[in-house]
């Protein structure tokens, strides 16, 4: 398969999974979306029957009982038709899954949920999502470096004290739960020892110029600690595992046995040929540690994806859960393409999505 | 068939034998005894009525709000008091009968030695009166140095309702008339300043209870006095006035500043139970989540790998497809409409999990199938069926042990995630997610309450940690190679 061919597939791939999940949650919240779209009609019917009155008064009529209800009830079928209600419920899913998957999300059900004043669903998320992607890449990038630097280090030094600790520091961070460490960091570091807020994005009222960016760093630090924190051990052991398993292959012991200092057999000939498999691996668990990202933003009361959430499950808002669900599917299976093609990229020979792993 | 009996008997002698080598895996093992037996004795540790009743809160009632657990006295310099119920049966109490009134007495003793009164003393006197006639309730304390306090008397009835019974309840920090009397007999050894200070304060309040269990000194008023270590006798006596009503007993409430093995929330629900049930419900999702998904993918993956040609190509999208299905969203809306209990929630979580050990597990097969002893069993005309039981099965099974012990953290991890998010719309089983969720809605690490917040999240832990450990020695004796 050629690189285009093979980009080609995995594009088809990402719509057939995009659909599949739109579909499923759009026929989860079937009913109840087709009973909130009920309200908003009614609503909608009632504001235009008092224009209609309004108007009419205005030019000197005053239409009749009958006049009203017939207003009225062409308003109401117009309505219905528009947003598919005079179709059978498949076919209304259907309707909604291209809604959903034009960003077409309509209005959020609750009052208080709303982004610089606007109901509309794909504003709010819109709003919410850099914020998502502010932690989110700062933190994985700190989570890589730290990760790969230790990895390195104590795959030099296999059996030594750091090497140690850092596969058990590792495997205690793999059952941690991110969100839980976070909370755990908010009553330690914001309540008890006072050096970083206890949530939030930014002071109220949110300081201009250099020391908005300095406050907005000041509110980043404790999330960003919890998250590497959690992270970096997995990406320290992953790293260390390939390498270790890259010096016992054959071409290495013949570099050493020509006489190649080991420094340049480790940073030439190991490394050269472990990158692809750290590269995939790494950015994998990255990527798998969205989840616990997210829900973790909900601790911080950070205004991202996970605390529009925390707020919209509250508040029983499905218009706004659907939408979360669509985007954060399309940026999860958007990772995952691009790992792949960067795996693609680095490693020729092998041509097949590693998606499989989780 | 004996024969390979023995044998197999043996390769079990030498796995345990060589299991005993890794450290890690018995500390695995112990983490695991330890969860076991949790989940196994949860009836015995917290009686099963207060797991039915985790979220009718009126059940709690009794309870202290959001106090420690008591085991923190063993660090801290203040001893604080714990909780406290007296429960007194009418045939306890002192019946003395004159000219028509018939009078019970009680006499409830509390051994104080603490540093910090308890929270709040609440007293149920129950009884009933014929057509709701009244009675006349008196209640004194009589202190370790000798004064006698008159706290309350008063004719009333029996307004309330507890355990189906009419009854009378009193508490102290709620109530004017006791702290009204409390405060006259401390003034007298108060001096002028303090007088001054407290002048205008409600006659309500903690602060009473503080004077009430302060040496007789000045300061007894504003907290300064130490505290008077000793017993208290507390003499509650109801008097009726016709023999047709009745007195069933007395409950005495020391409401401490400490409770049970793990404290109480803010609804003063007994985190001990929550976290002891909480074993169970964490067991029951991650194994019933990893072993059956690790059965389906095994047994997928081996089809997939035997079958080969076109079956395993149609099976390999529809792994892709599921393996790319990012869980969080959607397990969140699935257990949100569908997972309204563990059972469920389990179910729903082992339709995404059990694509885990499918690529291993077909490459396996497509190892052993190329085999020259599988062809040659072939060739001679063995059934499939056998073929794949006895060469594939030996080789998958080993590992498929491995990818369950590994893939139950993160069930529990992904269980106790979305019910922290969900909360109330999640699973009705209070989960440790759940508890922990009530603890952030609760603003628990503001309010300082880290037992709330600490005690359900290091059991998560310690369920993932029991697991990985468990397959990570595992798989280091079943994957020769990554042994280093």
């Amino acid at each position: 398969m050629g690189y285009g061919k093979y980009v080609l597939f995995r594009l088809v791939n990402l719509f057939i999974i995009l659909g599949l999940v739109t579909l499923l949650t759009c026929a989860i919240f079937e009913s109840a979306m087709t009973q909130m779209v009920r309200a908003q009609i009614d609503e909608q019917v009632r504001a235009d029957v008092m224009n209609y009155v309004k108007q009419q008064q205005s030019k000197g009529y005053v239409p009749t009982q009958e006049e009203i209800r017939e207003f009225e009830q062409s308003r109401r079928e117009l309505y219905e038709r528009r947003y598919g209600l005079d179709k059978p419920p498949l076919i209304r899913i259907l309707y909604r899954v291209r809604d959903v998957m034009t960003l077409n999300l309509g209005q959020s059900v609750s009052e208080q949920i709303s982004y610089a004043g606007s109901r509309e669903v794909k504003t709010i998320i819109l709003g919410y999502l850099p914020n998502t992607i502010l932690l989110f890449t700062t933190g994985s990038i700190v989570t890589m470096l730290v990760g790969l630097f230790i990895g390195f280090q104590i795959a030099r030094r296999v059996g030594s004290v750091l090497d140690r600790f850092t596969s058990i520091f590792a495997m205690v961070t793999y059952s941690l739960p991110m969100w839980w460490t976070g909370l755990l960091f908010i009553f330690l570091f914001a309540f008890q020892i006072r050096i970083f807020p206890a949530g939030g994005m930014h002071t109220l009222p949110p300081p201009t110029g250099l020391l908005g960016y300095v406050d907005l760093l000041w509110h980043l630090a404790l999330p960003l600690i919890t998250y590497v924190f959690v992270n970096f051990g997995g990406v320290a052991y992953v790293t260390r595992q390939l390498i270790i398993g890259t010096l016992q292959e054959d071409f290495v012991m013949a570099a050493r046995a020509k006489g190649i200092p080991e420094r340049k057999v480790l940073y030439g000939h190991v490394l050269k040929a472990a990158s692809p498999a750290i590269v995939t691996m790494t950015t994998l668990s990255i990527v798998n540690s969205l989840s616990g990202a997210i829900i973790t933003e909900a601790v911080f009361n950070w205004p991202g994806m996970g605390r529009l959430y925390w707020i919209a499950i509250e508040a029983n808002d499905m218009a706004i859960i659907i939408g979360l669900t669509y985007v954060l599917t399309v940026i999860w299976l958007i990772a995952l393409i691009f790992i792949d093609l960067v795996y693609g990229i680095l490693d020729p020979r092998v041509k097949v999505g590693i998606s499989g792993g989780r | 068939m004996s024969k390979s009996k023995a044998t197999s008997i043996e390769r079990l002698k030498e796995f345990i034998n060589e299991y005993r080598r890794y450290k890690i895996g018995i500390a695995g093992l112990i983490l695991l005894f330890f969860l076991v037996f949790l989940a196994v004795f949860a009836p015995v540790l917290a009686p099963r009525e207060k797991y039915d009743n985790w979220y009718n809160l009126a059940y709690w009632k009794e309870n202290p709000s959001g106090v420690p657990p008591v085991w923190v006295n063993l660090f801290s310099s203040q001893k604080l008091p714990p909780h406290k119920i007296i429960s007194i049966d009418s045939s306890e109490a002192e019946f003395t009968e004159s000219g028509g009134t018939y009078k019970y007495t009680t006499n409830v003793t509390y051994n104080f030695k603490y540093d910090v009164p308890p929270n709040d003393i609440i007293i149920r006197i129950l009884g009933k009166t014929y057509e709701g006639r009244n009675v006349s309730l008196s209640l004194k304390i009589i202190r370790p140095d000798g004064y006698e306090i008159k706290l309350y008397s008063s004719s009333t009835v029996f307004p309330e309702e507890y355990d189906g019974r009419p009854c009378k309840t009193i508490v102290f920090s709620k109530n004017r008339e006791i702290g009204r009397n409390i405060i006259k007999w401390a003034s007298q050894f108060e001096n002028e300043t303090n007088l001054r200070t407290i002048s205008g304060r409600p006659e309500v309040g903690r602060w009473t209870i503080y004077a009430l269990f302060s040496k007789a000194e000045a300061g007894i008023l504003v907290g300064k006095a130490p505290m008077l270590r000793g017993e208290y006798s507390l003499v509650i006596s109801a008097t009726f006035y016709s023999d047709a009503d009745e007195f069933y007993g007395i409950k005495v409430i020391i409401a401490g500043a400490t409770f049970g093995l793990a404290g109480t929330d803010i609804y003063g629900r007994d985190l001990f139970a929550g976290i002891v049930w909480g074993a169970r419900l964490a067991l029951i999702i991650g194994i019933l989540t990893s072993v059956v998904s690790t059965f389906i993918g095994v047994f997928y993956g081996v089809a997939s790998g035997y079958a080969g040609g076109l079956t395993d190509e149609f099976m390999q999208r529809i792994y892709e497809i599921v393996a790319s299905i990012p869980l969080l969203p959607i397990l969140l809306i699935l257990s949100w409409k569908f997972g309204a209990t563990i059972w469920n929630l389990a179910l729903i979580m082992t339709l995404f999990y059990w694509v885990g050990p499918v690529k291993t597990v077909r490459s396996m097969a497509l190892q052993i199938k190329e085999q020259t002893y599988v062809e040659a069993a072939k060739a001679v005309g063995v059934p499939t069926r056998r073929i794949i039981m006895k060469y594939v099965a030996n080789q998958v099974i080993p590992y498929a042990f491995a990818v369950m012990a590994l893939s139950v953290p993160g069930a529990i991890l992904t269980e106790a995630g979305i019910s922290f998010l969900l909360g109330g719309r999640g699973v009705r089983e209070p989960t440790w997610g759940k508890i922990l969720h009530d603890a952030h809605a609760a603003a628990a690490t503001m309010k300082g309450m880290w037992w709330w917040v600490l005690l359900p999240g290091v059991m998560i832990c310690i369920a993932g940690l029991a697991f990985i450990m468990i397959g990570n020695a595992l798989d280091r004796i079943l994957n020769p190679t990554l042994r280093r």
